[in-house]
This record gives C-alpha cells, sequence and structure tokens, in this order.
C-alpha cells in the first residue's frame, strides 16, 4: 500500500472513526443538534472514497439533510431504548471497538528494527522444525516387535511404508507415519541400536534413531514475509487483547 | 443520477485482503517453481490440498457471514491457528500442502462493497433491501445470499451488480492483490498456493459451477481477470482459457463439480446448443476439463443407486441432494441422473469415444470442500460447515438448509468431504498442476489414505518384492493413464495405505465400466482385497463389522486392515473392448461430524439421523481407459 491517496482516505477513515466514537453519549434531552466543519468534511471524504470524486454542492447538502435525518431518528431511537437487547446493534458496536484498537496495526509498515526484535522474541514460530533421521522395521503386533527386536538381525513385515527418513522435517515425518508415531520418536535417545516397540497408526515399529537436530530458527533475511504477517497478527491480537483487559478490569462479572 | 456504488474498495477490505508488505515475494516464490527444488525420479508421495476454497471476497460467502479473507485461508491451509468468524480458534491437525482459493468471479467483493457502501449511494430498490438485510442480522443476511442465488439463477441480477465495466475495476483491483498475497505465501517444496476462480454457470438452477486453476505466478495470471458469467454456456469459458495461454505461455485448467446438482445437464450426450456433440466438443472438453470434482460438501457424486442398483456401497452422500437441482428449483427425476453422476459419465465417455472417436468425459477424479467458511477443512472431528452460518454450533446438524425454500436439505446432509491427492515429483505449482493434466491424482472424503494403481500386462505377484513403484512406471502406467489392447487382459498393482491418524481399511475394489459387443453399457464392482474374512469370496463378501459407539461419536481400529495389496487380472476382458477401471477403498465405519456435534453439544438426534452419521470413509483413484489398437488416444503422454 504505498498509495498516498489510499493513505489519506485511510487516515480519513481512522479519523472519522474517531470522531463518531469520540465525546459524550447522545443526551436524550438534548433538542440541538451541531453538524461541525469536520463532520461535514468528514461527510464529503465519505462520498469522496465512494464515488472517487469531490460531492457538488447539491450532493453534499443531500448528504447533510440525510445526515440530520439520520441523527434524528438515531436520538430518538435511543430515547426509545431501540438500541437495548438489539443483538445487530451489540455486535456491530463491540466489533468497531476491536476495529479500533487495531485499526492502525493493519495498515502501519513496521520498520527493518521493530520486524529483527519480533523475529528474535519469537525465534520458536520461525524455526526450521527439528529434523529427524531413523530406521525403522513394522509389524503387526507388539509381540511380534518384542519378539524381533531379540534377534541379532530383525525383519519386519511388508508395508508400503519407506524403510528409513534421512533428515526430514518432524512435519514431513508425521506426514507419512502420522501423529502418533512421531510424538513416540520424540522421546527416544539417538542411538544406533534398535528401539522400541513404538505403536502408531499402522501397528508397532522398532526404531533406530540416528539423528535428531535441535530447532534452528531460519535466519531474518529469508523469512521477512513471514515476520512481517506474524507481526501484523500478533500485534493486532495483543493490541485487541490489551484493550479489552484494561476495559474488562473496570468491569465486576458476575454469572449466576 | 448516481447509479453506482463502492468502487473504490473500503479500507476494511484492503485490510482483509492482506497488505502488499515492503518486501514482495521472490522469484522462486512467483513463478511455476520450475527447478526451485529437486524432485523425485518418480512421484513419492501424494500431496494433499484442496482446489475449492472460498473467502470474503465470495459474494455468498460474504452474506452468509464469513469474514476471513484469502490470508487467514492460507495460513489455515498451512496448519497454523486462525479464528474462524464466529470466534472460535480453527486449526487443522495436518497441514494441507497445496491450496486454490476459488472465490466467484461474478460480483467478485460485490457483497463486500454491497455491505460496506453509504446506504444513500445503493439506489436500486433491490440492492438497498439486501444491504439492509446483511447489516440486520446473520440470519437476515444469509436470507438476502439466497435470493441473490435464486435470482442469479433466473438471471434476475439487478443491473447495478452485473454491470461488467463496474465490476472490472473492482476485480482487477482485488485480483492484483490476491496475486501478490499468493505469491507470498507459495513456498516451494513446502506449501504451493495456486490462483483461480469459481465460474458460475447454472441455468434454471441447474449448476454446471467450474472452478478454474492457473499453473503460473502473478507475472502471467495478472495479464487476465477472472472469466465472469452467469450464462452463455462452457465454451466461453474454454475460450477464454485458451486466450490465457496464447497470450502468457502459461496453463490453466477447469474442474468441474456438483454434477449431483445439475439435472443431468453436467455430462449430457448432446452439445451445449442443443444438437449432436460434435467431436470438436468433445476434444476440446477433455483437453480443458482433465479432472472433476467428485466429493465435497455439497454431496458426493460417484453413483447413484437408481444408476447401479446391484453396487452395494453406491449412494454415499447423496441424500437430500438427489431432490432437485442447486437452489431446488427444480426437482431431480430418475431419468437425469445419468447425467448427474461421475460414474455413468465415464460409461458415456465410452459410448461417444466409440460413436465420434473422441471421449469427453475421460476424466481423472479428486474430492475438495467447497467450503466457504475460508478454512480448507474436511475433518469429521473439527468440521467448520459449509458456510459461517453453520459453523459449530449446537443445532446445526437439524437445521434446515435450503436456498430460499423450506423443504428437503438439513445440515447433516452436508458431508466432511473431500480432498484432492496428487502424485506428483515435488510440490511445486509446475509438478501439482502437471499431475491433474495427466489425472494421475485422486479423490477422498476427507481421509489421508495412500493410495497407488498401476496397469499394465505383465505384472504378478512377485512384482511386490522387488521396488515395485519402479516396476509400476517403467513397465505399465498409473492412474489416471491409458492402456492400449494388447489382445491379453490388464493386469493391475494396486495398494492402500490407512490415513496413519484414521481408520483402518475394510477393502479395496475396482470398478471397471465398459462397452459390450453390442454397445451396451456395463459396469461391475470386484472386492480385489478385504481384512481378515478368511475363507469369504470376494463375490459374498460380509461386512467388515461396526466399531461405532454412537453416543460417544468413537471407534476402535480393532478390525480392519493397516494396508491391502492386490494383484488383480480382469476376469471379464475381451478384446477390443472398450473399459475404464478406478479403484474405490473404503474404510471401516466411523462416526461422522454430525455425531462428534451431538457429543459436544448434548443433542439428541432421531435414530434415522444417528444411522446415516455412521459412513465408510472412501477414496476414488482416477481410471485406467482400456482403448482399441489404432484409435487415436486423446490422453496426454504418459511421463517417462
Amino acid at each position: 500500500m504505498r498509495d498516498p491517496l489510499a493513505h489519506f482516505l485511510l487516515a480519513g477513515a481512522v479519523i472519522w472513526g474517531l470522531l463518531a466514537l469520540r465525546g459524550e453519549p447522545v443526551d436524550p434531552a438534548e433538542r440541538t443538534i451541531v453538524l461541525s466543519r469536520e463532520e461535514q468534511a468528514a461527510l464529503a471524504l465519505g462520498f469522496e472514497r465512494t464515488m472517487g470524486r469531490p460531492p457538488t454542492d447539491g450532493e453534499l447538502a443531500a448528504q447533510i439533510d440525510r445526515w440530520v435525518r439520520e441523527e434524528i431518528l438515531y436520538r430518538e431511537a435511543l430515547r426509545l431504548g431501540l438500541d437495548q437487547g438489539d443483538p445487530a446493534v451489540r455486535r456491530r458496536l463491540a466489533a468497531k471497538m476491536d476495529e479500533l484498537a487495531g485499526a492502525e496495526v493493519e495498515t502501519s509498515s513496521p520498520s527493518e528494527e521493530v520486524l529483527r526484535q519480533w523475529h528474535s522474541a519469537n525465534a520458536e514460530r520461525f524455526g526450521g522444525g527439528g529434523e529427524v533421521t531413523f530406521e525403522q522395521l513394522y509389524f503387526d503386533s507388539e509381540k511380534g516387535a518384542l519378539d524381533a527386536l531379540d534377534e541379532p538381525r530383525p525383519r519386519g513385515m511388508a508395508i508400503s511404508l519407506p524403510r528409513g527418513m534421512d533428515g526430514v522435517t518432524i512435519d514431513e515425518a508425521s506426514r507419512v507415519f502420522g501423529t502418533q508415531f512421531v510424538g513416540e520418536i520424540s522421546q527416544l535417545p539417538v542411538s544406533h541400536e534398535w528401539q522400541g516397540p513404538l505403536p502408531s497408526g499402522f501397528g508397532w515399529h522398532l526404531v533406530r534413531l540416528m539423528k535428531r537436530s535441535g530447532v534452528a530458527t531460519q535466519p531474518f533475511e529469508s523469512v521477512r514475509d513471514k515476520v512481517e504477517a506474524d507481526w501484523r497478527n500478533g500485534t493486532l491480537a495483543n493490541r485487541r487483547a490489551e484493550a479489552y483487559r484494561l476495559l474488562r478490569d473496570a468491569y465486576t462479572v458476575e454469572i449466576e | 443520477m448516481i447509479k453506482r456504488f463502492g468502487l473504490l474498495a473500503a479500507p476494511v477490505l484492503l485490510a482483509s485482503c492482506g497488505m502488499p508488505g515492503a518486501g514482495g515475494a521472490d522469484e522462486a516464490k512467483s513463478g511455476d517453481g520450475t527447478n526451485t527444488i529437486e524432485l523425485a525420479e518418480f512421484p513419492d508421495r501424494p500431496y494433499w490440498g484442496d482446489t475449492h476454497l472460498h473467502t470474503d471476497v465470495s459474494v455468498d460467502a460474504f452474506g452468509f457471514g464469513v469474514r476471513l479473507g484469502a490470508e487467514d485461508a492460507l495460513k489455515f491451509a498451512r496448519g497454523e491457528e486462525v479464528i474462524a468468524t464466529t470466534g472460535t480458534a480453527a486449526r487443522l491437525d495436518r497441514p494441507l500442502d497445496f491450496l486454490v482459493i476459488a472465490d466467484h468471479s461474478d460480483a467478485m467483493g460485490a457483497t463486500r462493497r454491497l455491505y460496506d457502501a453509504p446506504r444513500m449511494m445503493v439506489r436500486d430498490p433491490t440492492l438497498r433491501r439486501w444491504r439492509d438485510m446483511m447489516h440486520e442480522s446473520p440470519e437476515q443476511s444469509t436470507r438476502a445470499v439466497a435470493e441473490l442465488i435464486t435470482a442469479a439463477a433466473n438471471d434476475e441480477i439487478p443491473e447495478a451488480l452485473r454491470d461488467p465495466e463496474r465490476q472490472a475495476k473492482a476485480t482487477r483491483d482485488l485480483w492484483d492483490r490476491h496475486l501478490a498475497l499468493l505469491d507470498r505465501y507459495n513456498d516451494p517444496g513446502t506449501f504451493t498456493a495456486f490462483a483461480g476462480f469459481e465460474w458460475t454457470l447454472m441455468p434454471g438452477g441447474n449448476n454446471l459451477h467450474r472452478v478454474v486453476m492457473f499453473r503460473d505466478g502473478s507475472a502471467k495470471t495478472g495479464e487476465v481477470v477472472p472469466y465472469p458469467g452467469l450464462d452463455g454456456d462452457v465454451t466461453g469459458l474454454w475460450d477464454y482459457m485458451e486466450a490465457y495461454e496464447e497470450k502468457t505461455a502459461g496453463k490453466v485448467l477447469a474442474i468441474p463439480h456438483n454434477s449431483n446438482l445439475s439435472n443431468g445437464m453436467m455430462f449430457e450426450l448432446i452439445g451445449p446448443d442443443g444438437g449432436p456433440m460434435s467431436a470438436d466438443y468433445a476434444r476440446r472438453r477433455a483437453a480443458r476439463e482433465p479432472v472433476v470434482e467428485v466429493t465435497q460438501i455439497k454431496g458426493d457424486s460417484e453413483t447413484h443407486s437408481f444408476l447401479s442398483p446391484n453396487d452395494e456401497f453406491a449412494g454415499f452422500g447423496d441424500a437430500g441432494w438427489d431432490l432437485g437441482n442447486l437452489p431446488l428449483t427444480a426437482k431431480t427425476t430418475p431419468d437425469m441422473f445419468a447425467g448427474s453422476y461421475v460414474r455413468s459419465a465415464l460409461l458415456r465417455g465410452l459410448t461417444l469415444e466409440q460413436r465420434m472417436g473422441a471421449n469427453p468425459y475421460a476424466f481423472g477424479l479428486i474430492g475438495s470442500t467447497d467450503s466457504h467458511t475460508a478454512l480448507a477443512t474436511a475433518d469429521e472431528d473439527n468440521f467448520f460447515g459449509k458456510h459461517t452460518g453453520n459453523e459449530p454450533k449446537s443445532d446445526r446438524a437439524m437445521l434446515p438448509q435450503n436456498l430460499g425454500t423450506r423443504q428437503g436439505r438439513f445440515g447433516w446432509h452436508y458431508l466432511a468431504s473431500g480432498y484432492a491427492a496428487a502424485w506428483a515429483r515435488g510440490n511445486t505449482r509446475a509438478e501439482i498442476f502437471d499431475a491433474f493434466m495427466r489425472r494421475e491424482v485422486y479423490a477422498t472424503t476427507g481421509s489421508r489414505m495412500v493410495v497407488r494403481l498401476f496397469a499394465g500386462f505383465d505384472f504378478s505377484e512377485s512384482d511386490w518384492e522387488g521396488d515395485w513403484v519402479r516396476s509400476g512406471y517403467t513397465r505399465g502406467v498409473p492412474m489416471g493413464g491409458d492402456l492400449v489392447d494388447a489382445g491379453k487382459a490388464p493386469v493391475f498393482l494396486v495398494s492402500a495405505l490407512k490415513d496413519p491418524d484414521g481408520a483402518n481399511l475394510d477393502r479395496v475394489q475396482i470398478v471397471k465400466g465398459w462397452l459390450d459387443a453390442d454397445g451396451t453399457q456395463r459396469e461391475k464392482v470386484y472386492n480385489i482385497a478385504w481384512s481378515g474374512r478368511e475363507g469369504a469370496s470376494a463375490d459374498a463378501l460380509p461386512p467388515v463389522g461396526d466399531t461405532v459407539d454412537r453416543a460417544q461419536a468413537s471407534y476402535a481400529n480393532s478390525i480392519g486392515a493397516a494396508e491391502l495389496r492386490a494383484t488383480w487380472s480382469d476376469p471379464d476382458y475381451r478384446a477390443g473392448q472398450r473399459a475404464f477401471y478406478y479403484v474405490r477403498v473404503l474404510e471401516i465405519p466411523t462416526p461422522n461430524w454430525v455425531l462428534f456435534d451431538a457429543k459436544r453439544f448434548g443433542l439428541k438426534l432421531p435414530s434415522e439421523v444417528v444411522e446415516a452419521s455412521v459412513t465408510q470413509e472412501r477414496a476414488y483413484s482416477s481410471p485406467v481407459w482400456l482403448r482399441p489398437r489404432k484409435t487415436p488416444g486423446d490422453a496426454p503422454p504418459i511421463m517417462k
């Protein structure tokens, strides 16, 4: 998003949002409606955002008439309590609060420094994942696997699984052998001896775990896009959570 | 006179599509992936994906309430946790390898823009009413979309929403941003993000929809925009595809889906103009549409019990969907079934080929979700529904689910289905797309079984003892391939390995379709391998059993097999026969998503619904065709 017009419109939209939510709640007793210059500008901006051109005087006047009508009906609706118990109003306002909390995160371009900090603070999310090298033998029963373990050169049963995997990520191994097996193998010590039997979705396995490398974090340069997306999501979520926490702390909730 | 609304996308929209950051995608990510990773000699594992996912720029998905965009969809498919529209955390147990986001090309982003447009700018009374309904409540929003879909089916979409010029700019902006996002997420060797869209042809509400999938990155796909059109006929889409390939030297294919909702129109014996089908049309269709989506959330299209009365496993996922077309504006009658289901279409293909030397229906099979939640999940215990209106909540299984009517289809008719598996040499756009082109793909209803099929003339039981995959590729053809009649019965090597995180296997079958000497269409299902049941004969194989605890939504892998293999020679072969053979693999019975819901939400279900919710998940391979000699094959060459 490098388009200055878009930036301008966005900034306007944020200000507009702030203006819309700012200030005192409408006092139902209040019978004076003031449409400030800022609010007129906001109306014009809204028009421009939609139509790609500023409104003519006539169009702006029509906008203002409509706004006044809506404002009057809105105040009268509040006076009648029509906002109470309306799930749409409730959801809409709650969503607006969330949007407000994260508004500028969506559009800002974080600096290199911010991203590098994020990368090192959340290194585990940019890991290459651990890698394993192993051989395995398959058996359809635990007993079969146990018996084979006592033999000098155990032989497994035929199944369409690779005899071993060389330097693959945990993810890759779990795609082939399933999550249960990978969970089991991550508990094993590295050793050239046959170990097991380990259960999997297929049956039982004897395993020789030759190598297991730790989780290496990928260098910042190679995952920059990922870091930025992650920063944006993380920051957005954090701000929303933070804003909510501040508000939440002011309340006592009793669930009866 | 002001007539238009929000062509300038609102900031909300920008945010939802992911903001291009300062760093663009590098070259390896933005091309088709050629020469980016080391490839296996032969396809070494199936790559799993969903070719049919909708996000918030789909006109209906947004109206149904989804607020997740393409970026969330990609993250979820890649295995990350996202928050679904209705607020629950969603995550796949296992990531997918590839994803095609296929938002509707018609009115792309229009409901989102309509929703965001200032009310006064929406002059058209119908649009204004829809806009108000979308703001009013989720229920009203869903109703507005139902009206919109019905209007589309009846060709009554308000002008303001159809005007191609107005749409074009908005679509262009969306598309460019979307392509940039795809390139950023495309990661050769790890995850493939395909550009695509759904083309929504629907004459009279009869579903002729296609998903369009591109092989290329943004440098080429950016030269076009998605092809709109609720009317016309499919040859217009093929013209568009050919023009794209000519202009960019790129590649693109189309995938028909939900033939079960087409009232017999998807696989007709006549041409699109109502006259006899021409060989040219047949050849074009085969070239443009190498695969068909056979199973998805809105039902399964393999075959119907009416068409396959001797197949005890026919009719899976047909209930509710076989009542009528997509919006249920026209009922389905039995004479329509043959044009609505895949097995009968494959048979029709043989007949048409015999008649004119070209087979329009020589397609491979895949599954996909057609989820409108931006969440590509086909897992029974992790089902997020067809659209946001039926994301997990207590009563979704029993709610009526009809676009515009009050009868016939209910929540429990939805399937948590399916996925596409592609036998490729590596995970890149080029490799996976090419696997689709040569039909070396298969469908599952959501489970991730590993299914291999090789066909040749000299395979034997002893092949299993050596490197049988190499033998398969060097002495035969894999699924999707063609065999030329050699005067003797073809022999098949078939292997099915269970999903390591899923249920055991009940049986492996070969479904054969052929033409008799007098041209009569015949079909037969052969049991070729099964678990346990020693001494049982293939013609009288008893059921595998049933371990499903209905109340607990659980099952036990105490029956069934981890792997089933067979070397099978066709006992009904006759010299010169035209035939196709595909593999169907059945798991043991398992609880489907409805029972998981019932347990989770403490729901009391009618007994018929409980029983309908114990199913045998399955895989369908692409067929292998046996062709008489001297017939010019129109299939892609076998990979060597």
